[in-house]
């Protein structure tokens, strides 16, 4: 069969029936709740270079399109049939992220041929390290994050190399878990080897490899015909995170996306420098990381859905990724937690395609999602733990409709636990899960809302974990006259005076009888709110998503007993359109406290900012970055800054002359 | 002894399936239906059968019906105007229902809209906790106030669900007794008296989408009884649901969320039916209508059930035979995107305005015109002398197609036939990786106008090697409501751990669960001893999934703890390839079918063939990218033992049959055809999903 127009489409079903056969294989034979209740898995039909052609497309983590096997692929010589390759280590190849993420890969040999590989990866619940689960945003070295396994043979020639599995098993809190979570991983490449080579049978060996190419290339073609849909031009982002560690200052990263006919560079410069905590992204600067790359993937699927997910999306593309920065982390940063800042990339990136476009996608999603679990005790002593779920927010607010509410977008793959399962499983009392009204960013299209979750632990010792708490101060921006979503609050006991704001805080250490409340932050809205139809505002009033006080504020609209009152509200609209005011940064609205921060830490200041840090080793850029924080806001203290960028080269010199230390160093980073 | 007549009415076509019990002979008809006055058709379908057949409805015994008037009234949204009473902060439970987005690569994916406006929800005060104990008493001053706002929202009727309400339905069914006496003749339904399983959005969303469309499916019934007494028909109506068995139309007014899927699951009692027939145990039946493929796994002659199957977007979770959607349509739409690629579906021409060769409008080829090019369809005329085929149409169509690609017309049309298939592929492919199937164990049986059209196509690509197409593949589903059992679920929640303690609550809970069956079957079946099923939901102790075991009565009675560890790990060991003596075992819950069997008929066999089968004509056709001298057979002309060899086509007036080359016929005594795909039985392809 020639691999003409009327075979692509009949080639990339047969791949991805394989690649969606190995992701069922594993969802069904797995123990980790990861993998069953999160799907925090990959999988793959690679090259023989190490490029994902295939991948399933309604299973799994949504963050692995194009991973490029390509550096670890050639770190293992001599592949023979029935040997199967791993590692866990980020900083082997970038190809794991993180000590958890277990990836494997196994040689498809055809007739004596190697002809491509299949590949997946899979989170393990703990790989030993300083905390159980091995993450915690405290570390700050990856030794602290478990055991690593550089790319080595867990299995050659069909043997399975036990001597690997007794020392991961002297590493690990629950071997038995880890080693489960193995086999159905190594039954997966299995599956996916038979499949290809039913595949290969199928179509011919040099059909196969033609057809390998075939659908990089159209998925090449796709993503080049979109692309050139985006006009030329630069578009600069930036984003916040709250804490750059634990009680921290705010972590920026930041995007110039370079829009060159078909082609596009994401240049990353401009994100902060890597940090003394587990947020770090290990990227190893490669040009088509799939971590820095799951924005991209997410708009280019929204711009056109029937694209293929492959590494052929990639080849338009170019991320330039400045080594010592957070997102391109150098040994030993710790990178446990880099689902935070990679969420981050995410809307970074929506971000700057929609300073391009912002016709043809939504405004900022919720994001800040934290996965919130619980150990505790049962009537008998036992300890219990258990995810309870996800709590965040909505999609944003849609050039057409209204973000969905409570989760959506880019963390709409998660799905929850039932509150009946919960309280079944864990003695614990839910006294809300529910969406958060006034919490969507006002809009034509209102931002979807976010969700809160509020429950009582009755046991000593019970300890709450709110994974990748944020949000807290940065809201998430509305777009075309849209308003930023409300934050998030957690909070202890909110009901009571000793009622205490948490903040941040991922872990919660809890007395029996205490009520935790997350309320998750909400997306941003799309158009102006006083464009917003009337009745969709009273619809939202009744159905309690928006209060009467915000119609009337936020949408101009003025209710009279569970009625518009037409007259008042043109009247209002009439006063509040004559009052607006020019955004800062338009169309994008971001919120008071980020444009609070943005006066101080202006684009520019940023600027000097990464050329100071750029300039100086590694392993000062985190310390300095939090000196220069804390003597410009002295300075305001102060009352003594002055405009301009001028004042952080004022300040970095004065740390010269604190820090002698710094400069012969300097001299020569 | 009499007439058994079952009628399934989908969204072209009306089918009826007329058995008469003494001769054994199945007689079958097609009308149009009437979406427009549903249950007109049957009416003049029984005019139509009497004036053909002479049936005398004075005779008919028997008599079920299949419908999509609940599955219509939800997918079109014209359901009534529903409340929803929920404990307090939990109103959203529709709206957040499990988070996940139908497409979640897209940033702009949405859940569908709920079936209840949020702002006809009421939080109410009062919580049970896991156990089904009290912790806030409900506060019965707050229902006024809840009233007062179904009046005002004006609601026409109201859904219960409360959370934990499966282990103690008290303060539901407290609120529904202050509801009704409030308001006399509101319609009010409890969640948990509807399905009483654990997961809160699942039993509300099940509820409401039986709340939806109680009254629009209880007036229907009512209308449609009383137009078959009109008719002379005396036998009582007897309604197919979606597990597959029937009850009473008078239950199904109550109870219509047991009937939404009613006319799928007859199909796949059809199919499994017709399957033990011909000694087949291991069936995929595979539907292909207007718009979508879709496909049933019937294991060892049973088959598979499951909760959560879709009705349009929704889904609803009680026990329903498991029907599976894996691609696209005989009406799918054929394009060339622009790369030049040419893809098939999802978009449909449906039934209306259907494929260009119909002539009804429809001016985009699709998988049916396909065929009429490559000589496949057109060689007869099609469903019922209602349409007479315009091939010359559906070639200027494809030939569209085929100038973009620059391919001739047959070997476009031939292309779209395998984009099309490996799309069911996939999606086949996908079922089976779920439940750990090997196809190649399985025969395929297709039905609906398009099944036995495309099956060879898919038995090739998925290296099964027999297909059974039954005598009347488009009646299948009517056939299938005639010989369906009188069937009910039962379900309660245990959540406890299999142990020495708990032996006597796991008995006490088995004879709950019986004494509910037996009070069912009594009202519906009268003093038929019913057959009882008993399975449980069951895990290692930390899993976060349940594999429903099957237990037996005597087991539980006699408190059998080995025995009913055994079961599990058993099922363990079957599904996963190990067991762990050493763990304690969860029952989730526990489950218990109850079944009266309706008579099976015998079939009249077909006369055997006395001389070798006689092609009626040979006709050009395009098969396997070559222009081909194909034997067409009329499905009339064939006896039993006839056989003969690929390439060929078998017409008969609901459906065409394509051979492809490399395929062998033969048919049964009771008219099946079995075909079988010689390259599998040859020893090639070895190597399966």
């Amino acid at each position: 069969m020639a691999f003409d127009n009327t075979v692509v489409q009949i080639f990339a079903n047969y791949c991805v029936a394989a690649a969606e056969s190995m992701a069922y294989t594993l969802v069904r034979t797995a123990h980790s709740t990861f993998i069953k209740e999160t799907e925090d898995f990959s999988c793959a039909l690679i090259t023989p270079e190490g490029l994902a052609f295939a991948s399933p497309r309604t299973l799994g983590a949504t963050w692995y399109i194009g991973l490029d096997y390509g550096p670890v692929l050639s770190r293992i010589e001599d592949y023979r049939p029935g040997d199967i390759a791993m590692t866990n280590d980020p900083y082997s190849g970038s190809v794991a992220t993180h000590t958890p993420d277990i990836v494997m890969w196994k040689p498809v040999f055809y007739q004596g041929m190697l002809i491509c590989f299949v590949g997946g990866h899979i989170h393990n619940t703990d790989m030993g390290g300083a905390v159980p689960a091995s993450l915690s945003r405290t570390l700050t070295e990856i030794e602290q994050e478990g055991i690593r396994f550089p790319p080595v043979k867990i299995v050659r020639e069909g043997v399975l190399d036990e001597s690997l599995l007794d020392i991961m098993a002297a590493n690990v809190r629950v071997p038995k878990q880890n080693r489960g979570d193995l086999m159905a991983q190594i039954a997966m490449l299995h599956n996916g080897e038979k499949r290809v080579l039913e595949i290969i049978e199928r179509f011919g060996t040099a059909d196969f490899c033609t057809g390998m190419d075939a659908l990089l290339d159209y998925a090449e073609r796709q993503a080049r015909q979109v692309i050139a849909t985006v006009p030329d031009g630069d578009y600069f982002f930036a984003e916040y995170a709250d804490e750059d560690s634990v009680a921290g200052k705010p972590m920026r990263l930041a995007l110039n996306l370079q829009i060159r006919g078909e082609e596009a560079i994401l240049d990353y410069t401009g994100s902060d420098p890597q940090l003394a905590s587990s947020l770090n992204m290990p990227t190893g600067g490669m040009v088509r990381h799939a971590l820095a790359l799951v924005g991209y993937h997410y708009v280019l699927y929204t711009l056109q859905d029937d694209i293929l997910l492959n590494a052929g999306l990639d080849r338009p593309v170019r991320c330039v990724l400045p080594e010592g920065s957070v997102v391109n982390a150098v040994a030993p940063a710790a990178v446990g937690m880099r689902s935070l800042t990679c969420k981050l990339t995410h809307v970074l990136t929506f971000g700057a395609f929609s300073r391009a476009i912002p016709e043809r996608l939504p405004a900022c999603a919720a994001a800040g999602l934290a996965i919130m679990s619980v150990k505790t005790m049962d009537s008998d002593g036992r300890t219990l733990m258990a995810s309870l779920g996800p709590v965040g927010g909505g999609a944003g607010g849609m050039p057409f409709g209204d973000g969905s509410d409570g989760s959506g977008a880019n963390v709409a793959f998660l799905r929850n636990t039932p509150v009946e399962i919960n309280e079944a499983e864990v003695p614990i009392l839910m006294h809300r899960y529910c969406l958060v009204p006034d919490s969507g960013g006002p809009g034509r299209y209102r931002g979807g809302l976010g969700l809160c979750m509020e429950f009582q632990v009755f046991s000593p010792g019970t300890m709450v974990t709110a994974r990748n708490r944020d949000r807290t101060h940065f809201a998430s921006w509305g777009i075309l006259g849209g308003q930023a979503g409300a934050t998030a609050r957690f909070t202890r006991n909110p009901e009571a005076d000793h009622a205490e704001a948490l903040g941040n805080t991922d872990i919660v250490h809890c007395q029996p009888g205490d009520v935790i409340r997350l309320v998750g932050c909400g997306a941003g809205g799309y158009g102006d709110p006083l464009d917003r139809l009337s009745e969709e505002v009273l619809r939202d009033v009744r159905c309690g998503y928006v209060s009467p006080e915000r119609a009337r504020t936020d949408y101009g609209v003025v209710l009279d007993h569970d009625r518009v009152s037409e007259e008042k509200t043109q009247a209002l609209r009439r006063s509040m359109r004559d009052q607006s005011r020019v955004l800062p940064d338009a169309p994008f609205a971001y919120g008071p406290y980020r444009d609070a921060f943005e006066t101080r830490w202006t684009r520019e200041r940023y600027a000097a900012l990464t050329d100071i840090l750029a300039s100086l080793p590694v392993a000062w850029r985190f310390f300095i970055k939090h000196q220069l924080f804390d003597g410009l806001a002295a300075r305001y203290d102060k009352g003594e800054v002055v405009e301009g960028a001028a004042v952080i080269h004022e300040l970095f010199e004065q740390l010269m002359k604190r820090y002698p230390a710094l400069s012969p160093q300097r001299d020569s980073a | 002894m009499g007439l058994r007549i079952g009628v399934d009415i989908g969204g072209s076509f009306t089918d009826f399936a007329v058995l008469d019990d003494a001769t054994g002979v199945l007689e079958s008809l097609k009308v149009f239906s009437r979406p427009d006055s549903p249950g007109s058709e049957v009416i003049t379908g029984m005019e139509t059968l009497s004036r053909r057949y002479g049936i005398d409805p004075a005779e008919v015994v028997h008599f079920t019906h299949g419908t999509t008037v609940g599955v219509n009234a939800v997918v079109q949204r014209r359901g009534i105007r529903l409340g929803l009473i929920t404990n307090r902060h939990f109103e959203d439970v529709l709206n957040i229902a499990r988070l996940k987005t139908p497409d979640m690569y897209h940033l702009m994916s949405v859940r569908p809209a709920p079936l209840i406006d949020r702002h006809c929800t009421f939080g109410i005060d009062g919580r049970l906790n896991a156990q089904g104990e009290e912790i806030a008493p409900l506060d019965e001053s707050g229902i006024a106030e809840t009233i007062k706002g179904l009046e005002r929202t004006g609601c026409e009727g109201v859904v219960i669900s409360l959370l934990h309400a499966y282990r103690n339905p008290v303060h539901e069914h407290r609120v529904r007794d202050l509801i009704e006496a409030a308001m006399p003749g509101f319609f009010v339904s409890c969640a948990s008296d509807v399905w009483p399983t654990i997961r809160e959005y699942e039993r509300t969303v099940t509820a409401v989408i039986g709340g939806y469309v109680q009254p629009r499916v209880s007036h229907y019934l009512g209308s449609l009884q009383k137009a078959l007494i009109e008719t002379g028909v005396t036998a009582p109506l007897q309604v197919t649901k979606s597990n597959g068995g029937i009850m009473s139309a008078e239950r199904g007014k109550t109870d219509c969320v047991q009937m939404i899927l009613s006319g799928t699951a007859s199909g796949v009692i059809g199919a499994a039916w017709m399957a033990r027939l011909c000694g087949i145990d291991n069936v995929m039946s595979l539907d292909i209508g207007g718009t979508t493929a879709d496909v049933a796994l019937i294991v060892g002659g049973a088959p598979r059930y499951a909760t959560g199957e879709y009705i349009g977007d929704y889904q609803i979770h009680i026990p329903s035979v498991s029907v599976t959607s894996i691609g696209d349509g005989g009406g799918s739409i054929a394009s060339v995107d622009t790369l030049g690629v040419l893809k098939v579906g999802p978009e449909s021409a449906g039934s209306t305005p259907g494929p260009v060769c119909y002539g009804r409008g429809g001016t985009a080829p699709t998988i049916t015109d396909a065929f009429a090019v490559m000589g496949i369809l057109g060689q007869s005329p099609l469903g019922y002398d209602t349409v007479n085929l315009d091939i010359a149409a559906s070639r200027r169509a494809v030939g569209q197609l085929a100038e973009t690609l620059g391919q001739p017309v047959e070997a476009t049309a031939e292309a779209i036939v395998n984009v099309a298939i490996s799309g069911m592929y996939a999606g086949i492919s996908r079922l089976v990786s779920r439940f750990g199937i090997d196809p190649r164990q399985f025969s395929l049986m297709p039905f609906g106008g398009a099944g036995p059209m495309l099956a060879c196509y898919l038995a090739r690509t998925l290296h099964m090697q027999t297909i059974a197409v039954p005598t009347t593949p488009g009646v299948l589903s009517a056939l299938g409501g005639l010989i369906a059992d009188t069937r009910n679920d039962f379900v309660r929640i245990t959540w406890y751990d299999l142990t020495q303690a708990t032996l006597e609550r796991l008995d006490q809970d088995r004879a709950a669960l019986e004494r509910e069956a037996r009070d069912w079957i009594v009202e519906e079946a009268g003093d038929a001893a019913p057959e009882l099923t008993l399975s449980a939901e069951m895990r290692y102790k930390g899993q976060s999934f349940e594999i429903e075991t099957p237990l037996t009565v005597e087991d539980v009675r006699h408190g059998k703890l080995s025995a009913l560890r055994d079961a599990f790990h058993r099922e363990h060991e079957r599904l996963y390839h190990y067991r762990d003596e050493g763990a304690d075992i969860q029952v989730v819950s526990l489950r218990l079918i109850a079944t009266v069997p309706t008579p099976k008929p015998t079939l009249k066999t077909i006369e055997t063939a006395r001389e070798p089968a006689r092609p009626c004509d040979h006709v050009q056709a395009w098969m396997d990218g070559a222009h081909r001298r194909v034997a067409l057979y009329r499905r009339s002309d064939l006896r039993s033992g006839h056989r003969f060899e690929g390439p060929a086509i078998v017409a008969q007036d609901d459906t065409t049959t394509s051979v492809l080359p490399g395929f062998s016929v033969s048919v049964d005594g009771w008219g099946n055809l079995h075909l079988i795909n010689n390259a599998v039985t040859n020893g090639e392809n070895r190597d399966g999903l």
